[in-house]
């Protein structure tokens, strides 16, 4: 994950320092650091109550924040709020509508605040969620699903350079919620847009998003592309090796700078590697010029669950079982 | 593109939020109109079967009667509906938030929900006026009627009467944003506190400071209501209506720019 000590780095669609958001006594959100790159999907993910809205509020606006700083595309806010969010679209926990207006109206009602010439866009935002059809239907006819791709067009309105979607998948059904990861993943991948998407469903994250960060009780614990995330923030990399000779096998790799760690398991080794990935070609010709059969060599790929459920401070009496699972 | 386009067209918006709130149209048409209707409609049987004992409902009299319920009783509720719909509507359905969030500054969202409540609360409220109007000439009965001068300064009363409290309402309701509360509060002070304060003669020249005190004096007829009115000039009278406006909407407008959404 790049970092960057300079504020407001025009790379970076969310940026922030030491943000922290204190409602009396208790800390909700305690000096988080963000770096969020444009052209991503970026998940946000973290327990229920870890302090996700209350972040996705501060950054924008709907809430100050105690101390700290941040951006949007480049702009700090709050002092350039409004242009920062000329190019934003959110949705923050449900999206919500007036019920006595048909989807088109509500959409009207946004694009009046948002400029002159945001009207133009509303046939085309409904047309780009499906909703084309329905749009003079009232709201209160709309289902959850509807409503939620209603607020997606909501949000194109602003043709947002960045869109953040606070647990948008919530009360969809599974088709609901496969429709809206394609979607999603359209939008970044053809569009170019970044989404900073938050939730406590591993699976979505890991599904949706190139790079996340996981929150728990308003800290950040770790921020990084899925796949280093998954390996153990520090990049593990693990193989799996099925060879002829256990005992050659842990011999040949004993006290190798190849190796951090090696324990046999299920007949076979698990071998934790001390390099990157493509140390595992090298550890394989080893064993070969040792005399060893390597009957199978897999790369052990960890689930951002089993990483989420490590690191989750709450769950910490329960890490090692997940380890013997993994 | 001026910023005069972008507010008249955030008004526009703000006013098809109001139009399209069916039942809040609805019962202010209902409290601004049905009423008259059934004054004139019960003097004109009153009359038609006593002739004697009750006079024309229509004419200069029926006029001033009616133009007291319009402007003073019926009329502010209807204004008091439309004002707080305006002014907590957004939030009491949640989308404030997504306003907010197009970076469109608070204070000019709650600018606009101002002349939004006036364009229909005068709507409304015309309309009323309109049946007040014809009322008063269709049921003379040979009485007197009022003149082309009063009419028109009735009608400029009623507007500014029923205005001023439709945008306290829009005022007090942001401060509050809860339809249910701002509602009562306002009700609650234009039937019942108000009148009462008005009446009590121990409070003294302090009374001018109520709203309705200072607003029955741009009567063109004499309008007093049940408590009497208290005489003041319409220096004070304006000074009076523009405190109750400036404090009322600086709350909103201040709550409206300030609260967590």
């Amino acid at each position: 994950m790049p970092t960057t000590n300079s504020q407001n780095s025009p790379q970076a669609a969310i940026e922030t320092r030491g943000l922290t958001k204190r409602f009396g006594e208790r800390t909700a959100i305690d000096g988080v650091d963000l770096y969020v790159p444009r052209g991503s999907a970026f998940g946000f993910l973290g327990p229920n109550g870890a302090g996700k809205t209350t972040m996705i509020r501060m950054l924008l606006g709907l809430t100050r924040a105690s101390a700290g700083s941040m951006s949007l595309l480049g702009r700090p806010v709050p002092r350039e709020r409004a242009q920062a969010l000329e190019r934003v679209g959110a949705i923050v926990e449900e999206p919500r509508f007036h019920p006595q207006l048909s989807g088109r109206e509500n959409l009207k009602i946004v694009a009046a605040v948002r400029g002159p010439h945001v009207a133009e866009r509303i046939q085309p935002a409904l047309e780009r969620v499906g909703l084309a059809e329905r749009a003079d239907d009232k709201v209160r006819k709309y289902s959850l699903g509807m409503r939620q791709r209603l607020g997606v067009a909501r949000c194109l309105l602003a043709d947002p350079a960045l869109l953040i979607l606070d647990e948008p998948t919530n009360g969809l059904d599974p088709g609901g919620i496969q429709e809206f990861r394609l979607m999603i993943r359209s939008m970044v991948e053809q569009e170019g847009r970044t989404i900073f998407l938050s939730s406590h469903l591993l699976d979505e994250i890991e599904k949706i998003c190139d790079a996340a960060a996981i929150v728990d009780r308003g800290k950040v614990i770790t921020q990084g592309p899925i796949a280093e995330l998954a390996g153990g923030g520090g990049a593990r990399h693990e193989l799996l090796l099925t060879v002829d000779d256990v005992e050659l096998a842990l011999g040949a790799l004993a006290g190798s700078d190849l190796v951090r760690d090696l324990v046999r398991e299920d007949g076979g080794l698990r071998v934790i590697l001390d390099g990157g990935p493509e140390s595992a070609a090298e550890l394989n010709a080893r064993l070969v010029h040792a005399g060893v059969g390597v009957l199978r060599l897999e790369p052990v790929r960890f689930s951002l669950e089993q990483r989420f459920l490590e690191i989750t401070s709450r769950l910490d009496g329960n890490v090692e079982a997940m380890e013997v699972h993994a | 593109m001026s910023a005069a386009t972008i507010a008249a067209q955030m008004t526009g918006a703000d006013l098809l939020k109001l139009r399209k709130k069916r039942g809040t149209v609805i019962w202010a048409v209902v409290l601004a109109v049905l009423p008259l209707l059934v004054f004139f409609i019960f003097r004109a049987v009153q009359h038609s079967s006593e002739p004697a004992q009750h006079g024309p409902a229509g004419g200069i009299s029926g006029f001033t009667d009616a133009l007291r319920a319009v402007a003073l009783f019926f009329g502010p509720l209807a204004a008091i509906l439309i004002g707080v719909e305006a002014g907590a509507g957004d939030s009491s359905a949640g989308v404030f938030r997504d306003l907010v969030v197009t970076g469109r500054s608070r204070l000019a969202l709650f600018a606009t929900r101002v002349p939004a409540a006036l364009a229909l609360c005068w709507a409304v409220i015309g309309a009323a006026y309109a049946v007040l109007v014809i009322g008063t000439f269709a049921f003379a009965s040979g009485s007197p009627d009022p003149s082309a001068a009063t009419i028109l300064n009735g009608l400029g009363f009623t507007l500014l009467a029923t205005g001023v409290i439709c945008a306290v309402a829009v005022g007090f309701s942001s401060l509050t944003a809860s339809r249910p509360t701002a509602l009562t509060v306002l009700i609650g002070w234009q039937l019942v506190a108000s009148p009462i304060l008005a009446s009590i003669s121990s409070l003294g020249s302090s009374r001018k400071a109520l709203l309705s005190q200072a607003l029955v004096g741009f009567s063109p007829v004499h309008v007093s209501d049940r408590a009497g009115t208290i005489a003041m000039s319409h220096g004070l009278a304006i000074f009076v209506i523009a405190a109750w406006l400036a404090v009322l909407l600086g709350l909103g407008a201040w709550r409206t720019r300030t609260m967590d959404t």
